[in-house]
């Protein structure tokens, strides 16, 4: 397998579709040549309402990719999320017949072991993802095929969702004759460029805030322990705004962007923002403080279902958390650091892209997280199919966190 | 607001004692339950408490020898609910004979019943559809669950055994929601005239849907189990629902069942069966808050609505005349304030169901659509989902989180002032 490989990440956001390309080169790093982007139409919360003119939204950001990169795009790695997808944590165990070496295919059957659980008829797996292995007791075995043992255990994260949904964003793809390399969960994928391995290994939690939806990753010792979609994004902010203040959603839109605050209200500045008259819109004042308590009482919200969430997940999930992430299109709304922080108390830090280089404003936009991440779960993965990865993963230790996704 | 209702429920031949069978393993705080059946084994083997025996042959000669006892046990009953597979023998005679009965006491009757699967030959379906068209001119609701349609649910590979609990399971949930939406109270609940509009048209076909779950996504996971069921599926022509001029919802289960979860499940129903169509909701929390929520929908499609029906009172006059009592059901459907029929009138048309005058008209879909409006056309959402109106709505614990969460809190705002 050659050591510079182009990946092309594509993220259908229900504000925008984008396309990056980007070279994986021999050091690890991904390189970002170029970005495809248009403004999505028929997606409604991340996910796909009308087929025809979501399409044609992929072929005009694919053009402009292929355009701005001079690269020819034939495979894709897609983002999904959505709020039918769900996930959990599942241990699968295989009773060796005698004390003996553990093989590939014992890793193999014990994942296939613990995908044996009732999910929906509708849905279909998305992702196992290892946590860790334990051989006869011995728990977190970082490679098992080098120990001997009589019992193979391995904790996994199970994300499953529904099928023909998986299928929309798949079927959109496969219209415009472009090949799928594999589907990827939002916020994994935005979680590859936004955590650092240190903050995987310390315990992190990483929100991804978008237009239509709200990701969420948590991770521990170096593993995902949850994850989860809210239907909740940046056009709800917009539409209590549009709702409260009675402006035409447009005017909402660029109220929120110019002069929307997530900040406690109790702290507002206060005062009157005046609206100007434009042709077809009646200029008004707007209360600030309403402004600003519309918005708080949204954002709050979002942070604190995410928190009652993680607390439901298991006990004790969220002492194990050292650090918050906010990235997304909507982490750049003033004042959410400190929300989140009120919410969840520990350190937040609004975050983006890291460990790439190429076209800075790029990658230091929030907003292409999710299509970035891509591109380097990307590079992960291929890297840990190729014959040297076994090398690799003796060297790296907790490199070989994915496997891939079965059909 | 009326007498403590005893409800009873008659469960006759084998598919009958099995359905309560079952229903005393799933709920077995439940009281008013008889097994009435002319197999001794059967009748041994039952955990049901109360056990009339017929006996074996002629089941006219069995009838007659348990009409008293079987009067004696519906004496009081506020509404008797009977079940069973129609195309036997004891069933399609039975059911017919009590039914009759149990009318002529005066008491609104009911009938949950199974229809033969069609390898069991053409006998036992022209014996179960002459049955099936006596109950629907008896009783005042006739839920027919018909089996051949149920097994194009289950895989062909399905064990035989199978199919048929399937169907026993299905004539249970039937009854259930039956039992759950005569239960209704409250400002949301369907009243009797309700379920005589939908179930007591002569040779109709009963729609019934069926889902439950639980957990966050409770709603839309038994709504979509509930839509999804063989028995709302016309071959070929997709939903039921469409055909249908009025359907009953019931939701039962958790005692946490919101307000937007009620909503959210209408205006699904209402996508689907078109604006034109009824929706009648009834709400019967009997769980625990958080516990599973079950959804039953009910309709029917073709069938014309039936003239007051007099000729078998004729019939019941041979035997029971002396039983024949004030009619009691009126009152109390009367009482609950859904529809104010003099009851004088209801009593002269011979009739328990005060059948609202507008119905006996040309076509039932026409007046039943006139009927009084129940919750579910509220036109509360559009204003407050703004531009969400259309899409999936995001519900976490019940509440709908597209509303603005400024108006779920009630947080009053400062108007905009126009220049």
């Amino acid at each position: 397998m050659a050591n510079e490989q182009i990946f092309v990440g594509l993220e259908i956001g229900t504000t925008k579709i984008s396309v990056i390309v980007a070279e994986a080169r021999a050091d690890d790093q991904i390189s970002i040549l170029g970005v495809g982007e248009t403004p999505s139409r028929g997606v409604r919360k991340g996910e796909i309402v009308d087929m025809e003119t979501v399409t044609e939204c992929v072929r005009e950001a694919i053009l402009d990719a292929e355009d701005k990169t001079n690269v020819e795009i034939g495979n894709v790695w897609v983002a999904i999320t959505g709020s039918h997808l769900a996930s959990f944590n599942n241990r699968g165990s295989l009773v060796l017949p005698e004390e003996r070496q553990i093989e590939p295919e014992d890793l193999q059957a014990v994942e296939v072991n613990a995908k044996e659980v009732a999910i929906p008829t509708p849905n279909t797996f998305l992702h196992t993802i290892l946590q860790a292995y334990h051989v006869d007791g011995n728990q977190n075995v970082i490679d098992p095929l080098m120990s001997e043992g009589a019992l193979l255990e391995a904790d996994f994260h199970i994300v499953h969702g529904i099928k023909t949904r998986i299928h929309n964003t798949l079927r959109c793809i496969e219209d415009l004759k472009l090949g799928i390399e594999d589907v990827v969960l939002s916020s994994l994928a935005s979680a590859q460029v936004v955590l650092t391995q240190d903050q995987k290994n310390y315990g992190a939690l990483m929100i991804d805030i978008g237009g239509g939806t709200t990701d969420y990753l948590v991770y521990v010792d170096g593993a995902i322990r949850h994850s989860g979609v809210l239907a909740l994004g940046g056009d709800h902010i917009t539409n209590d705004i549009s709702v409260g203040l009675r402006l035409p959603i447009a005017r909402a839109e660029i109220l929120k962007i110019e002069e929307g605050s997530a900040a406690d209200p109790a702290a507002s500045e206060g005062g009157i923002i005046s609206l100007k008259n434009d042709p077809r819109f009646l200029g008004c004042d707007i209360d600030r403080n309403s402004l600003d308590m519309i918005i708080h009482l949204r954002v709050r919200e979002i942070f604190e279902l995410i928190r009652r969430d993680i607390e439901s997940s298991g006990e004790g999930m969220l002492d194990l958390i050292r650090g918050v992430m906010i990235t997304g299109g909507c982490s750049k709304l003033k004042g959410i650091a400190q929300v989140a922080e009120d919410v969840f108390e520990i350190p937040v830090e609004l975050t983006r892209a890291r460990n790439v280089s190429g076209a800075t404003q790029i990658f230091e936009d929030p907003q292409y997280s999710t299509a970035i991440g891509l591109t380097k779960y990307a590079r992960i993965v291929t890297k840990n199919i190729a014959p040297e990865s076994m090398i690799d993963r003796l060297t790296k230790g907790f490199g070989n966190l994915f496997s891939k996704r079965s059909r | 607001m009326s007498a403590p209702s005893r409800r009873l429920l008659v469960g006759v031949g084998n598919a009958g004692v099995t359905v309560l069978d079952l229903l005393s393993v799933e709920a077995p705080g439940m009281t008013g339950l008889i097994v009435v059946n002319n197999d001794l084994d059967s009748l041994n083997a039952s955990i049901v408490r109360e056990k009339i025996e017929v006996s074996e042959g002629d089941p006219g000669e069995g009838f007659r020898q348990i009409d008293e006892r079987f009067g004696k046990a519906v004496t009081g009953a506020s509404s008797v609910i009977l079940c069973g597979g129609l195309g036997g023998e004891t069933g399609s005679f039975l059911l017919p004979a009590l039914a009759i009965l149990a009318k002529s006491s005066g008491i609104p009757t009911i009938a949950c019943v199974g229809m033969p699967f069609s390898f069991e030959g053409k006998h036992k379906r022209e014996l179960a559809e002459r049955a099936l068209e006596k109950l629907q001119e008896i009783c005042d609701a006739v839920v027919a669950v018909g089996n051949d349609q149920l097994s194009g649910g289950s895989p062909s590979t399905a064990v035989i055994g199978e199919a048929f609990l399937l169907s026993d399971r299905t004539l249970l949930s039937s009854l259930l929601g039956v039992t759950g939406m005569l239960s209704t109270t409250g400002p949301v609940k369907i009243t009797r005239s309700d379920l005589h509009a939908v179930l007591g048209k002569q040779g109709a076909v009963t729609h019934y849907g069926f889902g439950k779950a639980e957990g966050p996504n409770r709603l839309h996971e038994a709504l979509e189990k509930a839509l999804r069921s063989p028995l709302l599926t016309l071959p070929g022509k997709g939903s039921a629902l469409k055909e249908s001029p009025m359907i009953l919802l019931l939701l039962r289960g958790a005692k946490d069942v919101s307000f937007a979860e009620v909503q959210s499940v209408v205006g699904e129903i209402e996508r689907i069966a078109g604006e034109n169509c009824q929706i009648k909701v009834g709400v019967h929390p009997d769980g625990s808050p958080g516990s599973a929520l079950e959804i039953h929908l009910l309709a029917s499609s073709g069938g014309v609505v039936r003239k007051p029906a007099r000729e078998h009172e004729a019939v019941v006059s041979r035997e029971t005349e002396k039983s024949v009592r004030p009619i009691v059901g009126t009152s109390e459907a009367g009482a609950g304030g859904s529809t104010s029929v003099p009851s004088g009138h209801v009593a002269g048309e011979g009739t328990l169901f005060p059948v609202p005058t507008n119905v006996v008209s040309k076509t039932g879909k026409k007046s039943v659509a006139t009927t009084k409006q129940t919750q579910g056309t509220l036109d509360l959402d559009t204003v407050q989902r703004g531009r969400f109106d259309k899409s999936e709505p995001t519900i976490v614990a019940g509440e709908d989180l597209d509303v603005p969460t400024f108006l779920r809190k009630g947080i009053k705002l400062n108007p905009p002032v126009r220049k």
